[in-house]
């Protein structure tokens, strides 16, 4: 079904009623499964992606290629200092209107997985566990739009709860443009976030920040776009990964009180000023 | 299975420890389970809404696998006759078996049904997902009505994707997990109402509140009357029988069965005309498959006897040119020393799958338990 750009410029709403600069709907959980050294659970709208971390831990035997190339392997080997991050997505046939099976080889899985695992690599201090391994299993549930994004912040959520140091928070976001690339409009709006409609028919990149920050740790276009609207996104995702960061804040920060007032871990001393009632 | 086996890092002596405590009467196992107790379980459905019917469940262990199910409107194949009069296949293969008692609407054929599991970290192609994906399937269409459900009209049937997640890492042998969110799943798994008549082309109600499970219920009590089936995981260790077996449990099986079950609800019906019975006095269960599953014990390593360790001692120098070139035939032909783990060899005794089976079909057993407890999950 073809996206109805024209009405944008009347109103200034998108097709689910947002404004331009509004994300849509975010709810996190932090360890959600037990068995795992950490887990998290994330809905951005309709996209719903569940995170699963083992390790860092002994790299297990390999069998054949499928832990180095279908794995998507970032950071360094396992012989080397560094752990290394292994990210492996799984996208259920069902997380689609349409259910499309998509086999472990698929082209487009495997290069969100080496994405993920450079980023990863790159903000984890993996130089802490030499030899070891960091399993990122990611589950895609369901799928409306802003995938990569949505799949970067399950994953930074999962590591904070699998207790691995990182830098900061790594969180993504997506923003696209009010045009089409064709109708080469000069004056087309940046928009936040956008939903599996707005991305089929859109110019859209995924970008991740780190922390508060404005050092943007992964972009991603797989679309054309003007280099002159370029700018204006990118402004608007880091943005919208700012907002981002303070809900996944507010959501480990949550489980954290939960978990002190649960007497599962013990009050620390930096934690007097905090708030628990 | 060689997956499995990787998994269990336990010692010879540990092994022969875990097998003669697990053979005691009663058994003692690490979790303090009995011999056909379950793993506690949360379990929820219609969890995903882009979906026909899902659920979810979590076993105390912290596994946890999600079942999604979808259906697409397929032309039904069909095939030319030799008499030059083509039929749909499924009809005419009912006219070879030459009864149609079953009358219209309960044919169907077993590609209908596609079912794909997921397991992170093995490669789907893998021998041990595959299995486990054939084990499940099997035990959906072996119960013979299921395809039936899926049929619309002659020219149109349903076809039914079932994708098993498993999210957690797989810590025990999945089969039980993933059964039983499966006929969580199923049970929940709605089709839209059909609107059309005969052989048209299907034409649906676009109101979801209106379709119609794919298993039956009681228009009145909204109870499930009809169910799909579930695949039981049992093991025998020495003379005990073990219901549900942790990874641990596994490894010292002697043998392990994986049973799957359905309730006969016709037949619990027409006994409730006759005798007015209470439904939870017990259900007939119908035997529906049964595999063997290669228990990751075979592959475990022997321990070594005090007399025949040569680094304990006081043993005699056997160092033949013959053992030393094959350490294993050495191992295979010494006797079964008490303490001493020795991986079981050769098939099951015919009489110890007897009594497996019969365990779990025993009226008011673990079967029947296992069903009551899932008949309480609200699948609305």
């Amino acid at each position: 079904m073809p996206l109805d750009t024209s009405t944008y410029g009347l109103a200034l709403l998108r097709v689910d009623g947002r404004r331009w600069n509004e994300l849509r709907r975010i709810h996190a959980q932090i360890r959600t499964q037990a068995a795992a050294d950490g887990s998290s659970y994330l809905e951005m709208g309709h996209t719903k992606v569940m995170c699963v971390v083992t390790g860092p831990s002994e790299p297990g035997p390999r069998r054949g290629a499928a832990g180095g190339a279908a794995g998507g392997g970032g950071g360094a080997g396992g012989q080397s200092k560094d752990a290394e991050v292994v990210v492996n997505i799984v996208i259920a046939g069902f997380s689609s209107v349409d259910r499309k099976r998509r086999g472990r080889g698929d082209k487009r899985t495997l290069e969100m997985q080496s994405t993920l695992a450079n980023t990863l690599a790159a903000t984890l201090h993996t130089h802490l566990f030499p030899h070891s391994q960091i399993n990122i299993s990611l589950h895609v549930l369901s799928q409306d739009g802003s995938l990569l994004a949505a799949l970067i912040n399950a994953a930074t959520l999962a590591c904070v709860d699998a207790g691995i140091p990182m830098t900061d928070y790594v969180t993504a976001c997506t923003a696209g443009s009010t045009s089409t690339y064709a109708a080469n409009d000069e004056g087309a709006d940046p928009l936040l976030d956008l939903n599996h409609q707005e991305e089929q028919e859109l110019p859209g990149l995924t970008v991740a920040t780190l922390g508060d920050s404005d050092r943007v740790v992964a972009l991603v276009c797989e679309s054309r776009v003007q280099i002159s609207r370029l700018e204006g996104m990118l402004a608007v995702g880091v943005d919208g990964c700012k907002q981002v960061r303070e809900i996944l804040d507010q959501v480990i920060k949550a489980q954290g009180q939960k978990m002190i007032l649960e007497g599962t871990v013990d009050k620390g001393t930096g934690l007097n000023d905090m708030d628990l009632d | 299975m060689a997956q499995q086996q990787q998994h269990v890092l336990l010692s010879p002596a540990e092994l022969a420890y875990l097998h003669s405590s697990l053979s005691l009467t009663p058994p003692i196992r690490p979790d303090g389970r009995s011999a056909t107790q379950f793993r506690p379980l949360s379990a929820e459905t219609g969890i995903l809404p882009g979906t026909n019917g899902s659920a979810r469940v979590c076993f105390a262990d912290g596994t946890e696998a999600i079942v999604g199910v979808k259906a697409e409107i397929e032309r039904t194949k069909r095939r030319w006759d030799d008499d030059g009069v083509y039929r749909e296949n499924a009809q005419q293969h009912q006219e070879q078996e030459g009864e149609g008692k079953e009358g219209e609407g309960q044919e169907g054929s077993g590609d209908w049904v596609e079912l794909t599991v997921e397991i992170p970290g093995l490669r789907d192609d893998d021998s041990g997902t595959a299995f486990l994906g054939r084990m499940l399937g099997e035990a959906l269409l072996a119960d013979g009505g299921f395809v039936g459900r899926l049929r619309v009209n002659r020219r149109f049937h349903w076809k039914v994707f079932l994708d098993i997640l498993l999210i957690s890492p797989p810590l025990s042998y999945p089969l039980p997990l993933l059964s039983l969110t499966t006929h969580l799943a199923l049970l929940a798994t709605r089709l839209p109402k059909l609107k059309s008549e005969g052989d048209e082309d299907p034409f649906f109600d676009d109101d979801w509140a209106a379709a119609r499970y794919l298993y039956a219920r009681d228009p009145v009590t909204k109870k499930v009357v009809e169910r799909p089936p579930v695949t039981l995981l049992v093991m025998a260790v020495g003379g005990n029988i073990i219901f549900d077996p942790s990874k641990e449990e596994l490894a010292v099986a002697d043998v392990a069965l994986a049973v799957s079950i359905g309730d006969d609800a016709t037949a619990t019906k027409t006994k409730e005309d006759e005798m007015e019975v209470d439904s939870s006095s017990g259900r007939n269960l119908k035997l529906l498959s049964i595999r063997t599953v290669d228990p990751p014990s075979r592959l475990t390593p022997p321990g070594v006897a005090n007399a025949a360790n040569s680094a304990y001692g006081h043993a005699q120098v056997v160092n033949t040119a013959a053992t030393q070139k094959m350490p294993e035939a050495r191992q295979t032909e010494s006797e079964a020393v008490e303490g001493v783990w020795k991986p079981p060899r050769g098939g099951a005794k015919a009489s110890v799958m007897g009594a497996l089976v019969q365990k779990v079909l025993v009226k008011g057993g673990v079967a029947d338990e296992v069903l009551d407890a899932l008949e309480g999950v609200d699948t609305s």
